[in-house]
């Protein structure tokens, strides 16, 4: 096992420029670190060289602290039973990345969903401007410092009467004559 | 004796016993509450007794379901779909989203407060409703429409401008056909 994920990470370290790389031996996986330039080449090479036919997600970090977003994307090898997980960082401010629905198709709904709820911008991406959100002018949803409770507020109107969210069943237990049974008191706030 | 439309006439109250006898629910299932609504019709809780079953399409339908959260997008189809249907017709808000934004009152995409946008005859609160509580439900607009208080689709035809204004204020390009009724 640790000697397949060597053999892996080396064969990645001679072929591309690796930053760092990471072992998980219990849910065998190696996680890659690499930069956003070589991407679709160490993509394409595991997917077609190393048999991590499977693309098994995408997803997208916030790392707000550190002004960068990270795109993950979750590999899977049916054949030898490991994943790989491919990590890379994009500047916050600027998030731009190669298209790379060429690899895996699939791919093309994750970049449109990406694309939408954290403004990353996909260079040949082929797909309509919208996706689940309808009529979105506003920020990018899924972003760390788009502030949702702040939006739902100015936008939604809340109804009036539980802002401060007390427990009211006393007074509607003295309004309407019943009395609270023991076991649910225990339940209170 | 004269002819006065604001007293109840015998005709309407043969009419409402009638209509509460005979809730045709849309199988238009929004959020998380839909699941509720199979409990409610299948032979545990058996609600087709009361006369409530489900109906096909909005024209048919008499009572259109909230049973959940409504996102923007959502909401634009539900008003839809209640524009569509045929008086007389009825609106249940169907557990804490629905009246109050619930665990969505953060949400960036859902709307707290549906009587804003649709008129609302009876709320059932719970999150989820059991199907005891949405058969209480029922009974209770059975009994407003007895009554002849279930008057929200009057409402919203009086009151139109409101509703509007509410409805067009959070969707953005709007759609929606101008209605003569």
């Amino acid at each position: 096992m640790e000697l397949l994920l060597e053999k892996i990470r080396d064969r990645i370290k001679v072929n591309f420029d690796l930053k760092d790389s990471k072992f998980n031996m219990n849910e065998r996986r190696i996680d890659l670190y690499i930069d956003k330039k070589s991407i679709s080449s160490i993509l394409f090479y595991l997917k077609e060289q190393m048999g991590f036919k499977h693309l098994m997600h995408a997803s997208v970090v916030d790392w707000l602290e550190e002004g960068e977003l990270e795109v993950i994307f979750l590999l899977w090898a049916p054949k030898e039973k490991i994943s790989v997980f491919v990590k890379t960082r994009l500047d916050r401010e600027n998030a731009k990345m190669d298209n790379l629905d060429m690899i895996w198709p699939q791919l093309n709904t994750y970049e449109r969903e990406f694309k939408e709820m954290y403004g990353i911008e996909f260079e040949g991406l082929e797909a309509p401007d919208e996706f689940i959100l309808e009529d979105w002018d506003g920020p990018p949803p899924m972003r760390r410092d788009f502030d949702t409770a702040a939006f739902a507020k100015d936008v939604y109107s809340e109804r009036t009467g539980r802002e401060d969210a007390k427990d009211v069943r006393e007074t509607i237990a003295k309004r309407s004559g019943e009395e609270i049974p023991d076991f649910a008191k225990k339940y209170s706030r | 004796m004269y002819y006065d439309k604001t007293q109840d006439r015998l005709t309407e109250i043969i009419k409402n016993f009638a209509r509460k006898h005979s809730l045709w629910i849309l199988a238009y299932g929004t959020g998380c509450g839909a699941i509720e609504v199979p409990a409610t019709m299948t032979s545990r809780y058996d609600a087709e007794r009361l006369g409530v079953r489900g109906a096909a399409t909005p024209r048919q339908a008499d009572v259109l379901l909230i049973t959940g959260y409504l996102t923007v997008k959502t909401l634009k189809r539900v008003i839809r779909v209640y524009e569509q249907m045929q008086d007389p017709k009825y609106v249940i808000g169907f557990g804490s989203c629905a009246i109050n934004g619930g665990m969505y009152w953060d949400s960036y995409n859902t709307i707290k407060q549906l009587d804003l946008y649709l008129p609302v005859d009876v709320y059932i609160s719970g999150c989820m409703p059991r199907p005891e509580a949405v058969l209480q439900g029922f009974g209770k607009l059975q009994s407003l429409i007895k009554e002849g208080k279930a008057d929200g689709a009057r409402k919203y035809k009086d009151e139109l401008d409101y509703y509007r204004g509410n409805q067009q204020k959070i969707i953005k390009n709007w759609d929606f056909p101008d209605y003569n009724w």
